[in-house]
């Protein structure tokens, strides 16, 4: 019995074991890679030249701009997650609403995720421009602008601007989520909730927001991964300048590996920020469960 | 008979040689929307010369040329020629990259270059770069603009262009046009820099911390703050800035030669002067070339060679020259009436005995980028020059000679 069931098992794994050796290939290779590349010294065309065990490490933790860059990255995607979520869970309950032209404003809410992020950010670009944007005439024509603001040319401008950016191109895909969610809610709870004599707050509060948890929770988780590594807005917009002052890590890290040439302690940081990445959503999931 | 019979399979043999055609890919940068269909054009001009040998060119884009080198060549795809920037080229030969071209060159092929142009992309004594275009910067002003206040000539000095800023800035006209964003924002501050006295990098060090520096960086600062440039100098490229110019939004940018052409094409009717860069203490411009290198794991290095020879005849150059606003790196290219009758390019080569090459250094993108941001801090008001450049200098003396 025993020899069978083994045999059995042996047969599962040998079935099993070219995709896993495959999926294992493609998610190995280049993390060993990064791995080998973050404690080497790298020439800028990939030469190894030598073992130099946490140097790279070390020098990119000694680089204020890194920590700076860290800093503003935990702002940026607390910041873009956060407005993304609460502008989402407002145009997804009145999405969900019955009126006349549902169909079509759900078009329009979804149909800026068919826009590729850099060519969004090129024509949020344009919106900000100091001297021909659409936002510096609109505010002129309303009178509470003289002069022009140049948004671009100051980081204290230019991030908030980004952020903003960043909220716009994230709400369609959290919407879909939240709406799913919302559509996954039977109407009835909430006629029984009237009968019962609870206002519409009342309902929101303890029968929407509950049920609707576990989809805000997966919005919020896919939405920080993207956001953090989301690289177009602020490479396309200010490509981290001025003075460094917008740099997030993953422009950062575009910088040093292909303008300053240093796959070494590139490597590192792209390790750093997979580590954050894989801690935060560790985290998180962890909360809820204590939570749930 | 039997000679003949040798002779005709002798033919055969070689031309079965032949028909084994060879093929040399080039990497070439784009400069404009002329440079693709040129290459095309001077592969099939080659092609017809040289039926054995097939020419495949790949057009990039300049700001992405450099990593996609980087990957083809971690990847061991890279092409066989490539243009890169002079700048890159130490990269380039110290990781064995570049082939020294020496052994391919007589004195005939030397003679053709001018010799300011071939020294850049020489290392160590070997050429590894061949000079595919230069150019130098100069001042363009705007004469409708000037003559709308009043002023009569370019602005010699300094103290002079502030003066004519400040009269154009009484006609609502932005005077100077002052990069201070993307690629090259460092150089249009070494403008000043080189001519207050001034050096980048002396002996291996930076030597921007200076007292020329501080000067130069205060006389920048001092345009801004009296409203002299245009709104926001941190939100404007060098492009932005040539934009600018042709929309006649702006009466002075220094820039390079191909605004020449932009401006023939996209504003013919602006009417505009050029001018050396303004003076201080001593004159001074940017020299910039951009080599073609031939890399070492090429397998048809011969036949690359013959295209390069082929590129750096007279026909090919004045083309290329005339196409992209390029100063000529070859004295039969110089020589032609094209440049010789021009006198707005003649200008830029009057600047030559004065111009200031990148130096080939390791460490030299980072001082471009700790002095772009310095200069950035210093522009926006966040910090006083002599900190930020000091700031800047302890960075880059971290990276240069490394």
């Amino acid at each position: 019995m025993r020899g069978r069931a083994g045999r059995r098992k042996a047969a599962a794994w040998l079935l099993v074991l070219p995709s896993l050796l495959l999926a294992l290939a493609v998610l190995l290779y280049p993390f060993w890679e990064i791995l080998r590349l973050s404690v080497s010294d790298v020439s800028r065309f990939g030469q190894v030249r030598g073992f130099v065990g946490l140097a790279n490490f070390a020098r990119v933790f000694a680089d204020p701009v890194f920590r700076a860059a860290l800093l503003r990255t935990l702002v940026w995607t607390g910041a873009v997650v956060g407005g993304t979520v609460l502008v989402s869970a407002g145009v997804a309950l009145v999405l969900r609403q019955d009126f006349v032209g549902r169909g079509l404003a759900r078009v329009l809410v979804m149909l800026p995720w068919s826009i590729s992020l850099s060519m969004a950010a090129i024509v949020w670009l344009w919106a900000f421009d100091g001297d021909h944007g659409m936002v510096n005439t609109t505010l002129r024509t309303l009178g509470l602008l003289h002069g022009n603001v140049q948004w671009m040319a100051r980081p204290a401008t230019a991030f908030p601007v980004e952020i903003g950016a960043g909220i716009l191109v994230s709400v369609p895909f959290t919407t879909t989520i939240l709406l799913g969610g919302l559509s996954s809610i039977p109407g009835e709870i909430y006629e029984a909730a009237s009968i019962d004599g609870a206002t519409r707050l009342q309902s929101f509060r303890h029968l929407t927001l509950p049920l609707l948890r576990g989809f805000v929770n997966i919005a919020i988780v896919l939405n920080v991964i993207y956001v953090f590594n989301s690289f177009p807005i602020i490479w396309v917009m200010t490509q981290g300048g001025p003075d460094n002052g917008t740099h997030i890590l993953v422009t950062y890290l575009y910088e040093v590996a292909f303008r300053l040439g240093r796959p070494g302690p590139a490597a590192a940081v792209s390790l750093v920020m997979l580590a954050i990445v894989f801690a935060a959503t560790l985290l998180y999931v962890r909360l809820q469960r204590e939570r749930a | 008979m039997r000679v003949r019979a040798m002779v005709a399979a002798g033919l055969v043999l070689l031309g079965s040689a032949a028909a084994r055609a060879e093929t040399v890919r080039v990497t070439a940068a784009y400069y404009s929307d002329k440079t693709g269909p040129y290459f095309e054009q001077m592969a099939q001009q080659f092609h017809a010369q040289n039926p054995g040998i097939d020419i495949r060119i790949e057009v990039v884009n300049w700001d992405n040329l450099l990593q996609k080198l980087q990957t083809d060549i971690a990847g061991g795809t890279n092409a066989d020629i490539s243009i890169i920037g002079t700048r890159w080229l130490l990269d380039f030969v110290k990781d064995g990259q570049a082939e020294a071209l020496d052994g391919y060159m007589d004195q005939a092929f030397r003679d053709r270059f001018i010799g300011t142009f071939l020294a850049p992309g020489q290392i160590g004594g070997k050429t590894f770069g061949l000079p595919i275009a230069a150019s130098a910067r100069a001042l363009f002003y705007n004469k409708s603009l000037f003559a709308k206040a009043g002023i009569g000539a370019p602005p010699a000095t300094w103290d002079e262009l502030r003066q004519d800023a400040v009269k154009l800035k009484a006609q609502g006209i932005a005077g100077f046009g002052l990069q201070g964003k993307a690629i090259e924002t460092d150089v249009y501050w070494y403008y000043a820099l080189w001519t207050y006295g001034g050096d980048v990098v002396r002996d291996g060090h930076a030597a921007f911390e200076s007292d020329a520096g501080v000067a130069a960086l205060n006389m920048y600062k001092g345009l801004i703050d009296a409203g002299l440039t245009e709104d926001g100098p941190t939100n404007y490229s060098r492009e932005d800035l040539q934009n600018l110019f042709k929309q006649g939004r702006v009466a002075m940018v220094i820039t390079a030669p191909f605004l020449i052409n932009q401006i023939a094409a996209e504003a013919p009717g602006l009417e505009y002067g050029i001018a050396p860069v303004p003076k201080q203490a001593r004159n001074a411009t940017y020299a910039v070339t951009d080599s073609v290198v031939l890399f070492k794991n090429s397998k048809v290095k011969q036949a690359a060679w013959k295209f390069l020879d082929f590129l750096f005849t007279r026909g090919p150059r004045v083309t290329f020259n005339r196409n992209e606003g390029f100063l000529p790196t070859t004295k039969a290219a110089a020589a032609d009436p094209y440049f010789t009758t021009n006198a707005r390019l003649q200008t830029f080569v009057d600047l030559l005995p004065d111009a200031h090459f990148a130096p080939t250094v390791t460490g030299w993108e980072d001082t471009a980028k700790a002095v772009s941001d310095a200069v950035q801090a210093v522009y926006v008001g966040q910090m006083p020059p002599a900190a930020a450049l000091k700031q800047a200098a302890a960075i880059a003396n971290e990276a240069l000679g490394k």
